[in-house]
């Protein structure tokens, strides 16, 4: 009888084993085999809107093209540091395959086939078009090649095992590609596929559960920086409602607000890249956000308002 | 006797160093305030939301070259980790990364005086604006926080 349980347990244990192998396992890629032809054009403008110089910009120099990586990215699980995406054959991507790279970007899935950190917004950019990310493939392949390999993560266990993030991706991660929405305007469609996809503007514009995962009912209406100090602002109608569309693509290109302030914080490096991009995608943008419905974002820990203090 | 006053002299001494710290975080306030409200009242014409008329812009250059004179005094060791009412307040950058901060400080003062020489109409108010608004972002990019 012993023996019996003793065996019962260790099949449990190997189904338990199995199915976490089996849950964990990364899907199988997205195909990229039809003959393309990339648009470089399209390239650097979906580098813009993707913010990809934001992290993989060598830190404290102005090229934005200098892909070198290595800016900390500190957040609740550990820091991480952002690696080298240039062409170099070594140290960057450099012999990397599009459909390896297709597949880093909207499936969060190195080469060799690890899960990345969702630190890469890979939650957001699994929406993109797949010939978007291969202009912007091809548009990487004509920068500089920048040698130097970026130092590893720093982050502790458990969040380090990256079989796991299989499992988060299942939680947190809905991989289906943008589906415009015919009721809306073309514009308004430009935007709203900008912003869920290579904008990434939910990724710090939302709340997150002790997982790290995006709140989903409290999508864009702010929440702690998850980068540390500070808040990100409510960017639904809640928080925006007296910014006029206007307004809100003015901000995108200059980083000035209609009372005066001017943007600060990590929304500085955004601009850097938006303000690239052309008038008629930060209308688009605009357009979509002023269609957000007002949502409450989470609570502020913050004292309570004095009497006579507007806000 | 003595003691009592001895005590009483110092406590007041403390009050007296505490709300004058808390004075300079509201001066400092006031003075990042009216610089919002110059930059503001030239960002409307830039963006053709008003008529352009050169004595408001001067006005606001010049206030903001007020500001901009003092600036890094308007940040003292004394009001480290100090927060006013508001959106904001200063990162403790400003302090631990004084020289960088001083830089930033200068980089505004330096960019008033060649918008106050280069805006003379419209078109020249619209080319001089990117400059303006990046000097103020790129310092609050890493020496302001918003509250949580």
């Amino acid at each position: 009888m012993p023996r019996r349980i003793f065996f019962v347990i260790i099949l449990a244990g190997a189904a338990a084993l199995g199915v976490y192998w089996w849950l964990t396992a990364p899907p199988i890629a997205r195909a990229v085999t039809a003959a393309y032809t990339p648009n470089l054009a399209n390239g650097l403008t979906t580098f813009n809107a993707g913010g990809c110089s934001s992290c993989h910009a060598v830190p404290g120099q102005p090229d934005r093209a200098k892909l070198g990586g290595g800016l900390a990215i500190p957040s609740p699980f550990g820091t991480f540091y952002a690696p080298n995406i240039s062409p170099d054959p070594v140290d960057g991507i450099g012999r990397w395959s599009e459909s390896d790279f297709v597949r880093a970007v909207t499936e969060g899935i190195s080469p060799t086939g690890f899960n990345y950190f969702p630190a890469f917004p890979y939650t957001s950019y699994a929406h993109a078009k797949t010939e978007d990310v291969r202009d912007l493939f091809a548009y990487l392949k004509t920068l500089a090649p920048v040698s130097g390999q970026v130092r590893d993560h720093d982050v502790p266990f458990p969040f380090n095992v990256r079989r796991n993030i299989g499992i988060w991706k299942l939680l947190f991660m809905d991989g289906k590609p943008f589906t415009p929405d015919a009721s809306r305007s073309a514009q308004w469609n430009r935007g709203a596929y900008l912003v869920n996809s290579f904008g990434h503007c939910a990724e710090c514009h939302s709340p997150r559960n002790f997982l790290g995962g995006i709140i989903s009912a409290q999508r864009f209406a702010g929440g702690p920086n998850p980068e540390g100090e500070g808040w990100v602002p409510n960017i639904t109608q809640k928080g925006l409602s007296d910014w006029s569309e206007k307004d809100i693509a003015y901000f995108l290109e200059t980083g000035q607000m209609p009372d005066g302030d001017t943007a600060g914080g990590l929304m500085v490096r955004v601009i850097r890249n938006i303000s690239q991009l052309s008038p008629d995608d930060r209308a688009g943008i605009a357009d979509y956000l002023k269609s957000l419905p007002p949502v409450d974002g989470p609570p502020r820990p913050r004292k309570a308002p004095k009497e006579g203090d507007k806000s | 006797m003595i003691r009592t006053v001895v005590i009483v002299g110092t406590l007041l001494l403390g009050v007296g160093v505490v709300a004058a710290q808390q004075d300079q975080v509201a001066k400092t306030q006031l003075a990042m305030k009216s610089n919002g409200k110059n930059l503001g009242a030239i960002n409307v014409m830039a963006k053709g939301e008003k008529p352009y008329d050169q004595a408001a812009v001067d006005g606001a250059l010049a206030g903001l070259q007020e500001v901009a004179d003092r600036f890094a005094t308007l940040f003292p060791e004394s009001i480290k980790g100090l927060q006013p009412d508001g959106d904001y307040y200063a990162s403790p950058k400003v302090w631990t990364e004084r020289a960088n901060f001083e830089a930033h400080s200068a980089g505004f003062a330096k960019a008033v005086v060649e918008a106050k020489g280069k805006i003379k109409n419209l078109a020249t108010l619209k080319a001089e604006m990117p400059a303006l608004i990046k000097v103020c972002s790129n310092c609050h990019e890493t020496f302001r926080v918003k509250k949580g």
